[in-house]
């Protein structure tokens, strides 16, 4: 059994992380279209996307059944899933491999949730350590003006509502995504994750973005399907 | 008073479970339910109140686990996971409870179950353990301990070979008989480290079922009201765990449990996270 950090594989993995409303996802978007233009065999792999794992994730969800310690063990199974069944064979067919979230969304937010620190960590030592891990860095009142401004109200776990943390959605989220917020913090240095600044122009941050994984393919070229 | 392996669930508040945990283990066909029942009705009829449960269960992962089972599409660490997941909600949304309402909770496997099923998937032990760190530490626990040779004709005779209980998901031979025998081999070789690892009172399940109930119920009744036990009853209730004890039959399939298929655990030394169990409850005698 393989820890973070003994995998050796041919692909590449790069993830982003950072609080709702950080601009992540956009990000990701736009590297993968890049990485695609440019001839690279380059996969997406979704959070909480396992199919066997899904149903279970989503009645769980659906009916409230969660916990902290199931809501953080079956996110953990479908992590799994998907590790195991997606990433790994992706990663040793030599593809890059992109991922909108990863072990430290989990890190944040079930520590976020009360869960030990320690054990959540070791829990999740079979992920495979990504090439790149890209930081979203953003205030939380930034975020939260983004999020007002494209959707109306949070969902029950997406903003803590589990925890009983306030009657209050709009309260309740910014408590919940401040502890989030926190944990992120702490995991810079920890693992070393890439900051990335995103209060700039979305252009700016793509362009760092870019510079970064180029010089993690330099010597992939190999990667390359199309011309 | 109760406590984890390790690490504490949130708003899992253990110092008020007064109920006793105690656990039934024991490899496939064993005949662990049959003995739960037994036990239930005769618990109750002394007016103690049972909660009996068992793996795979819960209300949130039970179905989801069978159903991804039918298929044989899970990988084995998220099959381990999906089983904690399980295992997580049934503590939380059972054990606990009960166990707070003052009730005698049965259980027919634990984590130990678990573990071994991981342990011979080549998962690592140091993992396995910490991912289980949260279980509580049950009152007891009665190992129900049979050799390969006298489990074969148990299932062969009953209900005949079952996908995941002769481990086929891990053996490529396509001779159910020749896999399961490999598996319950290579599960009982596990079964054994934790039994001295984690001091289960092992029971011989080769007698009758009549004959193991009185053994289990001399075991239980101590456990659950402190009854000063008669010399006799101890003698025979509950075994030491002695390694070389093992019945003779059960070594002949030595060679082939020791296949590449069953992992070496590595680093069984003190350092791991969670401690080994404290001996069960079971009262030392203090001179009766």
């Amino acid at each position: 059994m393989k820890r973070y950090g003994d995998h050796r594989f041919p692909g590449r993995l790069f993830i982003v992380e950072g609080i709702d409303g950080s601009g992540k996802s956009t990000q990701l978007m736009l590297l993968h279209r890049w990485l695609r233009s440019e001839g690279y065999g380059v996969v997406f792999s979704e959070w909480n996307s396992s199919m066997v794992v899904k149903d279970t994730t989503k009645r769980g969800k659906k009916r409230k059944l969660l916990t902290p310690a199931t809501f953080c063990l079956i996110h953990a199974t479908d992590f799994a899933d998907r590790m195991e069944r997606n990433i790994i064979p992706l990663l040793k067919a030599g593809a890059i491999v992109l991922c909108d979230r990863y072990i430290y969304t989990a890190f944040a937010r079930d520590v976020a949730r009360g869960l030990d620190r320690a054990w959540v960590r070791d829990l999740y030592s079979f992920a495979v350590k990504p090439t790149v891990a890209f930081y979203f860095q953003v205030p939380l009142e930034v975020s939260m003006e983004r999020l007002h401004g494209a959707r109306a109200g949070f969902k029950f776990y997406e903003a803590g509502l589990d925890l009983g943390l306030s009657e209050d959605p709009d309260e309740s989220f910014r408590v919940f995504q401040g502890r989030i917020l926190e944990e992120y913090e702490q995991m810079v240095p920890e693992y070393g994750l890439t900051v990335i600044d995103a209060t700039q122009p979305i252009e700016a941050q793509q362009e760092q973005m870019r510079q970064v994984v180029i010089s993690k393919l330099e010597k992939a070229k190999q990667l390359r399907v199309a011309p | 008073m109760k406590e984890s392996y390790g690490v504490t669930l949130p708003n899992m508040r253990v110092n008020d479970l007064v109920g006793k945990l105690i656990v039934i283990e024991g490899t496939d066909g064993v005949g662990r339910s049959t003995q739960i029942t037994l036990l239930k009705d005769w618990l109750e009829e002394r007016g103690h109140a049972v909660l009996n449960t068992g793996l795979s269960r819960s209300g949130l992962v039970g179905k989801g686990i069978k159903r991804a089972k039918e298929g044989h599409t899970l990988g084995r660490i998220t099959l381990n996971l999906f089983y904690a997941t399980d295992f997580a909600d049934r503590l939380e949304h059972e054990i606990v409870p009960a166990l707070r309402a003052g009730f005698v909770v049965l259980t027919d496997r634990y984590i130990y179950s678990l573990m071994v099923r991981a342990m011979i998937r080549g998962l690592d032990m140091e993992w396995i353990r910490n991912v289980y760190s949260f279980a509580l530490k049950p009152d007891a626990v009665f190992y129900l301990r049979i050799g390969v040779d006298e489990l074969i004709p148990r299932v062969v005779f009953s209900r005949g070979f079952d996908y995941w209980e002769s481990g086929m998901d891990i053996h490529s031979t396509e001779d159910m008989y020749e896999s399961f025998r490999r598996y319950q081999s290579a599960l009982l070789e596990q079964f054994d480290k934790l039994a001295e690892e984690y001091k289960f009172k092992v029971i011989d399940a080769n007698p009758e079922p009549r004959k193991i109930f009185e053994k289990l119920r001399a075991g239980i009744a101590r456990v659950v009201e402190g009854e000063p036990a008669k010399s006799a009853q101890i003698a025979e209730g509950t075994v030491p765990f002695n390694p070389e004890s093992r019945p003779a039959e059960a070594e002949a399939p030595k060679e082939k449990a020791e296949t590449p298929l069953v992992a070496k655990p590595r680093g069984e030394s003190s350092s791991t996270p969670v401690p080994p169990a404290e001996p069960a409850a079971v009262p030392v005698r203090d001179g009766d």
